[in-house]
């Protein structure tokens, strides 16, 4: 069904078609004009006072003025379209309808997982059910103690939030200059987390999702904060436990501490002796403490490694021999280069 | 926000001495369609050439905006500016964000890269100021432009063979300078510094190097954080990347030093305090001394003094905390991005306390 815009005198307007478009019948003026001013002759805007006119295209069909809107109309929001040649007048406002809200997005899940997090923390990852909206993400997130007090500012506020393609996946970043040591903030302000306080990571309800709906429900992950870690991640404390040959159960590497889930899923690749990659799936296990690598195809005998690169991060930021904040920055390496660490096991 | 950018008008001066001959620079684009995916930061090159970073396709765009009328207007004012772009494109100012502002120093237009819906299938516009109070779209549909990936991160290049990567890199400022635009970026990952200096006009073979900066705290610490924003600047006739991280010092590199697979120490000449986000900087004269004016992320402007820069030194000790001095302009509140006009004025998008955007020529204090 068109919708119909009250008209005056002989003009009618309506708003129909898909993608919608506008159009204008009954007058008996515009079609004998040769080149008619159309985007003064008829007017579409949202319905505000003050604004400029929509972009769009004008065309006659026939006897009848269509306005096609360069981009689709938004439901729920409301449109005038005016018409004014000589005597002919005619104007409506067109509200595209919204379907009813309802709220089906939820937080599946958030990195890390554990219940005890290292007062040095730095990111968490949070999973949502569905694409969400750009924008809120700041007001949206909270960190409370224990007793409900909210922690300011822990994260770093970013206008560009940190999303993935397709904005299901948030990354928020502790304030990195309160978790560095030596910076003004940590000086003056000192760590979002502390040590032996509880906290909670609170997402509320009402943040919108890409469809504009809010979420289901919100949703809340309670964690200690533990000591600081300061020490690099060190492979040579991480224990595989090989396959056996012939068969294509999974390599399994347990890592001594929980390790960055997203770069856990990037950072490990299984070569064979000659540095051909090894195809597999990988999931993560235990609180990101474990790595889990199911081949494709059955395991053949031999010397395989596993190549990890140097930047793979704990939950504090710290790399493969190289600290978060290192206490020697005159051991700047001259080569920028990622370095591969590489771990052997065999497969009998 | 994203922060927006502008050169130094000595920076400019010298560009124009040694810049290649002016028609080689726009020969480069081709006319077509400009498949932007996303549009976020923004900065003007030499010929009125826009260069939009575009962070969901992972390039910058170079766009002909043919807007190279040389005007000389007094202000550039425009009340509820955020509801009159969302207007122009047929929706509410809830529905869009405004991503970045630059002004063409050229004509003095100011140009905004929009998102259309705030989800990841929001739909990227560029809009301009036309006139006394109007704005009006750039066209993508036939413009002059070209393209360039954003080259991969060393990591990126090494593993990430299995393809199910939600890995993406936020690009939080870009500029142009000596005929290279510089990209800021910030992975969704990886916590490291990403920038990135490439050569234009862009060629297909070189998508340029990327460079880590690390700088040093308080003669201890070494980090390689990301670039929130920067601007360039002339220290001792050298020029240089001011540049500020999210962890809030700046750090001057001389562009010289951005070369392809280098890693550089950058100096920490300033901490601006905590809670404090540098979002936009600019540097001009008044008065015949240098300024650099920084707006922060809803905390206040902040003007120091561009000066003898080479006399900051390294923050070396814990007795030398703030290195330069800087004073805070309270009469500026909510100020969400920021670009020079023209040599005695600022352009400015302020949010009121009501939450309207406002478009606002401000005299540089």
């Amino acid at each position: 069904m068109p919708m119909l815009g009250a008209a005056q005198n002989s003009v009618t307007i309506t708003l129909d078609g898909d993608p919608p478009v506008f159009r204008v019948q009954g007058s008996s003026i515009l079609p004998r004009l040769t080149s008619p001013n159309l985007i003064n002759i008829f007017k579409v805007s949202v319905d505000k006072d003050d604004v400029p006119q929509m972009t769009g295209d004008y065309s006659m069909q026939g006897a009848t003025l269509v306005f096609s809107p360069a981009y689709r109309l938004e439901p729920g929001v409301s449109y005038r379209a005016v018409f004014h040649l000589a005597g002919e007048h005619g104007s409506g406002v067109f509200t595209p309808p919204k379907p009813k809200p309802v709220p089906t997005t939820v937080v599946e899940r958030v990195y890390p997982t554990a219940s005890e997090l290292p007062e040095n923390q730095l990111k968490f990852y949070i999973h949502f059910s569905a694409p969400m909206s750009r924008g809120d993400a700041s007001q949206r997130i909270h960190l409370r103690e224990e007793s409900g007090a909210e922690v300011k500012l822990p994260f770093l506020e970013l206008d560009e939030e940190l999303w993935d393609r397709d904005y299901r996946r948030l990354t928020v970043l502790f304030d990195p200059g309160r978790v560095k040591r030596g910076l003004l903030p940590n000086e003056e302000v000192g760590p979002a987390l502390i040590q032996g306080k509880r906290y909670s990571l609170v997402i509320d309800a009402a943040w919108p999702d890409a469809v504009g709906v809010p979420l289901k429900q919100g949703f809340q992950k309670n964690f200690r904060a533990t000591a600081a870690d300061r020490t690099a991640l060190d492979p040579k404390t991480w224990r595989i436990t090989p396959p056996i040959a012939g068969t294509a159960a999974p390599l399994i590497v347990d890592l001594n501490e929980p390790v960055d889930a997203a770069l856990l899923l990037r950072f490990i690749d299984v070569v064979d002796r000659k540095g051909k990659l090894i195809k597999g799936v990988v999931t993560i296990e235990r609180e990101e403490t474990r790595w889990v690598f199911s081949p494709a195809e059955a395991w053949t005998a031999g010397e395989f490694r596993l190549e990890i690169l140097t930047t793979l991060e704990d939950l504090a930021g710290n790399k493969i021999g190289h600290l978060f904040d290192v206490d020697n920055f005159q051991k700047v390496d001259p080569a920028l280069k990622t370095e591969i660490y590489s771990l052997p096991f065999k497969v009998k | 926000m994203y922060p927006t950018r502008v050169l130094s008008v000595f920076l400019l001066a010298a560009l124009t001495l040694s810049a290649e001959p002016a028609a080689k620079m726009s020969a480069s684009l081709q006319p077509g369609k400009a498949a932007l995916k996303s549009a976020g930061p923004l900065a003007f090159g030499p010929e009125g050439i826009l260069f939009v970073g575009d962070f969901m396709g992972a390039s910058i765009f170079a766009l002909d905006t043919a807007d190279t009328k040389a005007a000389k207007p007094a202000s550039l004012d425009l009340a509820g500016i955020d509801q009159k772009i969302a207007a122009l494109i047929g929706t509410t100012a809830d529905q869009i964000l405004i991503n970045d502002m630059a002004v063409n120093s050229i004509s003095r237009r100011a140009y905004f890269s929009v998102s259309r819906g705030r989800g990841p299938d929001g739909t990227p516009v560029i809009v301009r100021t036309a006139g006394a109070g109007n704005l009006e779209i750039l066209s993508l549909d036939n413009i002059r432009h070209s393209s360039v990936g954003l080259p991969n991160s060393p990591a990126m290049d090494a593993k990430d063979r299995r393809g199910t990567s939600l890995r993406l890199e936020a690009i939080t400022d870009i500029g142009y300078a000596e005929g290279n635009v510089i990209v800021a970026g910030l992975s969704n990952e990886e916590f490291s510094s990403n920038l990135r200096s490439i050569p234009f006009p862009f060629k297909e073979a070189s998508a340029g190097a990327s460079v880590e900066i690390f700088h040093s705290q308080h003669g201890r610490f070494e980090t390689n954080s990301p670039v929130r924003t920067f601007t360039t600047y002339d220290i001792q006739k050298q020029p240089h990347l001011l540049a500020a991280y999210t962890c809030t010092p700046l750090v001057k590199v001389p562009l010289s030093d951005l070369q392809p697979g280098k890693k550089i120490k950058g100096v920490t000449i300033a901490e601006l305090g905590n809670r404090n986000r540098p979002l936009d900087m600019i540097v001009y004269k008044k008065g015949g001394a240098e300024f650099i004016l920084m707006n922060n992320s809803s905390r206040g402007v902040m003007k120091l003094p561009a000066a003898k820069l080479e006399s900051y030194e390294a923050i070396t000790a814990q007795t030398e905390k703030k290195g330069i001095p800087y004073e805070t302009i309270e009469s500026l509140k909510g100020v969400e991005q920021l670009d020079r006009f023209d040599d005695a004025n600022a352009l400015m998008l302020i949010r009121s306390e009501g939450g309207s955007v406002d478009l606002k020529t401000v005299a540089l204090p």
